[in-house]
């Protein structure tokens, strides 16, 4: 076949036209796999504030008025300000693995480094399913204690709903709404970062390999 | 020792990286794409690299590392080339060389290739790279016969692709 044998001659004389990837590019490319691991986690890390944040945004008049009403106003303000906090420094902390391991030049530094990501998301997960139950556990203890007023706040006696048993069928929805959003909570961090933890332990495995 | 091992293996490949280069123009379309596989090459290389006693020449090993890689890539994502993306590429040919004639010819024997299947590319590939019969064949894994066999095919695929 006489057109690919000519086209065999153009390919060997075409080497020099090839692009040319320098020595310390190449180190690189070995580390970057674990590193856009780490981007990921740290860029959904804010994905997931903005969206707490934007939650408070969209968040009804009416729920804001009942909650001054209730006397939760102040309370609920310092704990948010207290979880974003928190939320803030774990951002910096994943923020910090990702730019370590985007500079780490060995794999004992990158080993250590994967380490402490998975270290990190693990207490991340824990400090937000923790917090989340905590506070859930803190507002439904308030408001069953506080079950009349709230009963005032939310007008149940205009619409008709009967005040015996309203503190009981109201806590039982509660921890049932309670659990559904913790669920939910889990399985996303689950699928999100389990997925993305689980490729780390993959690359951390592979390193360890590579080392012994 | 580990740190040996990485520049070792650094070295090899920047001094061979011609061969992953060739791959990727070939089972690419873009240099985006392209990219991604050198990355993706580079990546296995150094996990297979381990493996690699230096039995066979590093550069043959390179071809078996970097060649079942871009199959395999190929096949997962399955990136079919379209046949209005050959325009697109830019297949250099020195004008002072070849007359217009020759060179839409190569342009066209180039887009036949890469018409081709995954594994029937990487024999042409390695038939390009001027590889004799044994080599394919230890590089491909197959015996030396169906190494020829299967590029006869090859041939005869290339010929109805220009002449359908």
């Amino acid at each position: 076949m006489d057109k690919l044998d000519k086209l065999k001659e153009n390919w060997q004389s075409e080497e020099h036209e090839l692009p040319k990837v320098s020595f310390d590019k190449i180190y690189k490319i070995l580390l970057k796999k674990s590193s856009s691991i780490v981007k990921w986690i740290f860029v959904i890390s804010i994905i997931e504030l903005l969206f707490w944040i934007s939650l408070y945004f969209i968040l009804p008049e009416d729920n804001i008025n009942m909650m001054k009403e209730l006397g939760l106003e102040r309370v609920m303000y310092y704990c948010e300000i207290f979880h974003f906090f928190i939320f803030g420094i774990f951002i910096i902390l994943f923020y910090k693995n990702y730019k370590s391991i985007q500079v780490t030049d060995s794999t004992n530094v990158l080993m250590q480094n994967i380490l402490n990501t998975r270290k990190t998301v693990r207490y991340f997960v824990y400090y937000n399913v923790g917090m989340t139950i905590a506070f859930s556990i803190a507002i439904d203890t308030y408001l069953y204690n506080n079950s009349e007023k709230l009963y005032e706040v939310m007008g149940l006696a205009k619409q008709g709903i009967p005040k015996e048993g309203f503190a009981n069928i109201f806590i039982i929805s509660q921890i049932i709404v309670g659990f559904i959003i913790i669920a939910l909570l889990i399985l996303f961090y689950w699928l999100v970062y389990g997925i993305l933890l689980k490729k780390l332990k993959g690359n951390y495995r592979e390193l360890k390999k590579i080392n012994s | 020792m580990n740190k040996k091992l990485e520049h070792r293996f650094v070295k090899l490949l920047e001094t061979n990286q011609n061969i992953v280069h060739k791959i990727c123009r070939l089972y690419t379309n873009d240099k985006d794409a392209h990219d991604d596989l050198f990355q993706e090459i580079t990546i296995q290389l150094w996990r297979a690299f381990p493996k690699f006693r230096g039995d066979s020449k590093f550069s043959t090993w390179m071809y078996r590392v970097s060649l079942n890689t871009a199959i395999t890539l190929y096949r997962k994502s399955k990136r079919q080339i379209d046949t209005q993306d050959f325009e697109s590429i830019s297949f250099k040919i020195k004008s002072e060389e070849y007359d217009d004639t020759t060179e839409q010819q190569l342009k066209l024997m180039y887009d036949a290739v890469k018409k081709l299947n995954d594994i029937d590319k990487a024999l042409v590939f390695l038939y390009l790279e001027d590889k004799s019969y044994r080599e394919i064949s230890g590089t491909l894994g197959i015996s030396e016969v169906n190494a020829r066999v299967k590029m006869n095919r090859a041939k005869d695929k290339l010929r109805k692709i220009l002449n359908p």
